[in-house]
Order: C-alpha cells, then structure tokens, then sequence
C-alpha cells in the first residue's frame, strides 16, 4: 500500500529520458533553425539600435524638450509637463541619463510592439468567442509562467541582449492590452451598434468607427498597464544582457550598493509615475471628450 | 515536526501512566530522547547553497555527510559570493559557505579571520579555480595561431558582435561579480575597443552560459569570461587563452579589481582560491563536524567529470551529491570520520 503515501510518480529514468528527448530535440531545432529566426528579428533589433541611438546620441536638452511636448500634447497640464521635466533633471543629475534612455527606448518599442500585437488580437477576441476562449489561457500562462523558463531558450535561438530582452518584456506586458482591448469593445452600448446598422454601417466602418473609438479610454486604461508592467521588467530582461537601469540594479544587489541600488530603482520608479500620469490623463481626456459628445 | 509530536505523545503517555497506576513508567520518555545526544553534539546548522553549479552540488553533499554522518539538522540556504559572505561577517548566518571565492572579498574576510569571527576551514578546491578569457575549440582548432588575448583581438571577425555590426564581441561576467570588473578593465588595457571589439555584458550567469550554449550548437564564434571548474566547460569544449603576461598582483589588488581603476594594466587572472568558509559558532559547536569541513577538498577533474555527468543527465544538486557519494566512497570516506562513514554507507 506504498501508494497511498508515496506519489505513485513516473520512474526517474523515464523521467529523465523525457527531458533529455525534449531538451534534445530543442537544440537539434535551435542548430537547424536558429539562425534563420534570428534573420527574421533582424529589423526589430535595427529598431531598437536606432531608437536607442536617437535617445542617447541626441542632446539632452532636445530629449526633454520632446518629452515635455509629448506630456503637453497628451495631457495638456502644466502640473505634469513641470513634474516630468524636474523627474528627468534629477535622474541626470545623478549621473543615470544614459541607462535611463536605453530603458525608455527598451520600453518605447517594446510597448510599439506590445499594442500591434494585442490591439488585433484583442479586437478577433471580441468578435468571435471561440478565440477568447482559447487566448485567455494563454494570456494566463504568460502572466504567471515565470520568466526565466522561457528567457533560456529564447537566449539559445537569438543570443543574449536587446531583442531576448525585448521579447520577454513583451510576453509579459501584451496581457492588459489584449484583455482590454477586448472588454471595451465588448462594452460598446448595443444600442449604438443598432443605430450603426440601421444607417447600413458595415463590419469594418462599424468597428472603426463605433466600437474601436467608444473603447479607446478602455484601451488606454490596457495601454497604461502595458507600460507599467514593462518596466516592472527591466531588472529581469537585465538578466540577459539588456542594457539600461536594470544592469547597475543587479550590480547593486550582488555588491549590496544599497545607494547606487536606491537611485537606480527611484529612477525606474521616476520614468513609471511619468509614463503613468501621461497616459492616464490622456485616457481620462479622451473619455470626457466622448461625454461631451454622447452626454 | 514528526520530532515535537512524537515527544508531546511521549510526555501525554508518561503523564497518563503516572497519574494512572502511581508507577513511574517513563520508558516510552527515554527511547524518544536517546537520540537527543546526537542531535545536540551537531545542531541546527544552516549552509549557503551558492548559484553557481559546483557550489551547489558541494553544499548538497555537506548536506548529506552532516545530515547521515554526523546527526546534525541540516538547512540550505540560497547565497551568492557577496551578500552571504557579507552576512556571515556581519550577522554570522549562514554558518557554512561550503565553496567561497574569496579573492574579491580578501580584506575583509580576513579581518573577520583575524578578529576570530570567521575561519577557514578546508581548501574547497584543492587546485583552486581558474579564471580567463576563453574561446571554444573548434575555433582555436580552425585557427592555429590564437593562442593568447593578444592574437584573438586581431580577428574580431571571428567573434562577431549582433548588436554593433561589424565589431567583435567580447561576453563579460554576469553583473555584480567581481568578474565583471576584472574584465572590463582588461577590455581596457588589452586596447580591446581600439582593435574593434565591444563589451557585452551578460546580466547573469544564465545568460552567460546562455551565450556560450548558442555559439556552440552553431559553431559560432565565441570569446570571452568563464571559470573552471564549471559543468559547461565539463559539457563545451572550451580553451583558456594565455594573457601572454603574468599576474601583476600589485596592479590587480590596487587597481583591475576596483570599478574606478583609471589605468588599468595588463596581468593574468590569479589562481582563484576558494575555501570554505565558518562562523565561530558552529566551530565551536559543531564538534566533529567541523572536524569534516577542514578535511573535505576536492581536485577540478573530479568536480568537472562529476558536473558533466549532472549536465548529461539533467541532474540537480541533489542527484548529483548522491550521485557522488555511492559511486566515489574512496574519496569522500577520507573526509570523514570511520563512524560516520559507516553510518552513511548504511544509510545509502
């Protein structure tokens, strides 16, 4: 009656045999096609280099000027515009302006990338409901799988750096857009599609111009999220040799530099509650812009 | 657990008998405790388990030889180089680092020697580790004449860079190790970066090893910081270059292991020693146990072999220490006392 206190578990040399098939057969697919996958993210790593370049390699005076701009036009409050511009003076202050622009450029195309996706995966998931059945658990797993299981294998197939980093980030930030995107276009009033088909609207003017435009607060709620959970990512893409302020992060953990660890993390801290209050606003602004016109 | 519950049941049965008959019938009380003795000559003793390969399987094997050996009470705790040395210096927790580098730490781990808070026990690795640069042998084999640093910055061709085209890459330690900045400054004073070649970092020993394990299954170029004895130079054939110099220890105490050596200096890589390292707490009541740590040292060939077969076998610290513990009695049975050796192999 061993089993009933013992697991009855597989054997271990079964066990063993299956992990070394599976294992097996990953590098016998990472040799044959390993290099040519790396070929296909060859325009998504010139993107990175150039979008990294253009924040570093610019004037810092004309980064924060653009910045400001973006926050103006996004937010069109003064209070925010003031607080980014002090924000972004005391992180280069602290000497933390170049790791700080490699990570927003890290978080910039990441989260390019995060809303191309998800935005059609989201709008398939609220037309047909077969395939948010199916997408939801997968949009589970990316969430709670952690990182690092699937960061080796990709580093096998692409190589450690920006675009290993940039896919982790992405696998782990695409849920909120996908979700939201999805919800808000499900809580379109039913009334108002009526009223579109009964001006003879079709599926696609119906979807571009009634449901994606009534849920975009909804989507920029996702958005927003996106971008926080992606810098909740810069130490761990930082694993894998992504450059930024994740590096001097780990850095500090091992040699227990609890200031340089500090000032590091704040500034994380600093660009989130930036890119945060940016997108909330603009969210907000949008939404009363639709009272406006349907109240 | 099963301990406490085992005596409260031992204690309620005396307490039943006493207050049923008047008779002290205290047997079931003594045999529950006749082990006791045992357990009190060892204790509860916590030892890092580090996250690198060879540290992990070393702590699992103390584990096993403290545990069936010697009767202690035995708990890993995770650990790296800096943060548990630093720990033990300061707090005395963990009280065994069965596999500490200590070369970074030299200082002040000495002066926590010196000050009788700390001791050195056995010599971990009896040859020490090495460290380098290193390249995989299918390259050195292809190109006969890379022998030292000097000859493999001339080809940054054959290590090519992803992300800075055209360039040469050079994979430095992972973040945080002392590594990391032993070779960013030979990066500087090999001249690396005027010869065409950048430096990576790798982030983490994951990804280091990650890089390597890329270049090898395509036979790619690869160049750059690794240590033995490790499980993928077990795995990956790998070849150390020569520094073409030889270790300048002034200039690598004083300037190439510090983050602001203005000018750094050409110097081979020491001979890493690496100990094991105990707090005096458990010096003084590990009794016999102690007696082991100061005996326990083992040469690479034998760590190499033994990491090799975990990687083939996708084993984890614990297989592997069993592993080695049935299949190499000859030499893990001179580090231990004869009672303790029997009692092991019975417990096998």
């Amino acid at each position: 009656m061993t089993w009933i206190n013992e697991f009855p578990q597989m054997g271990d040399e079964q066990l063993r045999a299956l992990r070394q098939t599976i294992d097996g057969a990953f590098r016998t697919f990472s040799r044959n096609y390993g290099e040519a996958l790396e070929r296909l993210f060859d325009p998504l790593r010139d993107l990175l280099m150039f979008s990294e370049r253009l924040l570093t390699q610019s004037p810092w005076l004309a980064v924060i000027g653009v910045i400001a701009l973006i926050a103006w036009l996004a937010s069109r409050s003064p209070k925010i515009v003031i607080g980014t511009v002090l924000t972004l003076l005391a992180i280069g202050y602290f000497g933390m302006w170049e790791d700080t622009m490699k990570t927003i450029s890290m978080i910039f195309v990441s989260t390019l990338l995060a809303l191309a996706l998800g935005l059609p995966i989201g709008t398939a998931m609220s037309r047909w409901d077969s395939l948010q059945k199916s997408v939801n658990p997968a949009l589970d797993v990316m969430q709670t799988m952690p990182s690092f299981v699937y960061l080796i294998p990709v580093v096998m197939l692409l190589g450690i750096g920006r675009v290993a980093g940039m896919i982790a980030v992405v696998v782990y930030a695409i849920p909120p857009v996908i979700r939201f995107t999805n919800l808000g276009i499900r809580l379109v009033n039913k009334d108002l599609l009526e009223a579109a088909d009964a001006f003879g609207a079709s599926t696609w003017q119906k979807m571009t111009q009634v449901q994606l435009p009534l849920a975009l607060p909804t989507i920029m709620a996702g958005v927003n999220q996106t971008i926080m959970l992606s810098l909740a990512m810069v130490v761990i893409a930082a694993m894998i040799g992504v450059q930024g302020l994740g590096q001097p992060v780990l850095k500090s953990i091992a040699n227990q530099y609890f200031t340089m660890g500090m000032l590091n993390g704040l500034a994380i801290v600093g660009i989130a509650i930036i890119f945060d209050r940016i997108s909330q606003t603009y969210g907000k602004r949008l939404q009363k812009h639709l009272e406006v016109v349907h109240g | 657990m099963s301990h406490s519950i085992h005596l409260k049941l031992a204690f309620l049965g005396a307490a039943l008998a006493l207050s049923a008959c008047g008779k002290p019938e205290v047997t079931p009380l003594n045999s529950t405790l006749t082990e006791a003795p045992a357990v009190q000559a060892c204790g509860r003793i916590t030892v890092a388990n580090m996250n690198w390969q060879s540290a992990e399987v070393l702590a699992h094997i103390d584990k096993i030889i403290l545990t069936r050996g010697y009767g202690c009470e035995v708990e890993l705790v995770p650990g790296d180089t800096m943060p548990t040395l630093t720990s033990m210096m300061e707090k005395g927790e963990p009280d065994v680092a069965p596999e500490a580098w200590i070369n970074a730490v030299r200082q002040p781990l000495d002066a926590a020697v010196a000050s009788g808070r700390l001791h050195y026990a056995a010599q971990a690795l009896k040859e020490g580790g090495i460290e380098g640069w290193w390249i995989p042998k299918y390259i050195a084999d292809a190109n006969p004449g890379i022998k030292t640093i000097d000859d493999a910055l001339l080809r940054p061709d054959l290590f090519p860079s992803t992300e800075s085209k055209g360039k040469g890459a050079i994979y430095n330690g992972p973040a945080g190790w002392n590594a990391q900045l032993t070779t960013a400054n030979a990066f500087k004073a090999w001249g690396a970066a005027e010869k065409g070649f950048v430096l990576v970092d790798s982030g983490s020993a994951a990804g280091l090893d990650g890089s390597i394990a890329k270049a090898y299954e395509r036979q790619q170029g690869w160049l750059g910081y690794y240590w033995a004895p490790t499980s993928i130079l077990g795995k990956y054939d790998m070849v150390k270059l020569d520094a073409g110099v030889p270790f300048n220890k002034a200039a690598f105490e004083t300037c190439n292991t510090k983050i602001d050596c203005a000018n750094p200096v050409k110097s081979d890589w020491p001979k890493a020693e690496v100990f094991t390292v105990v707090t005096e707490r458990f010096k003084k009541a590990g009794g016999p146990a102690y007696g082991y740590l100061v005996q326990r040292s083992w040469d690479n060939d034998t760590v190499n072999g033994l990491l090799a077969w975990m990687s083939d076998n996708q084993a984890m610290g614990e297989d592997g220490a069993m592993h080695f513990i049935r299949n190499q009695p000859a030499l893990w049975t001179t580090w231990v006392s004869p009672e303790a050796a029997a009692k092991i192999k019975a417990s096998l």
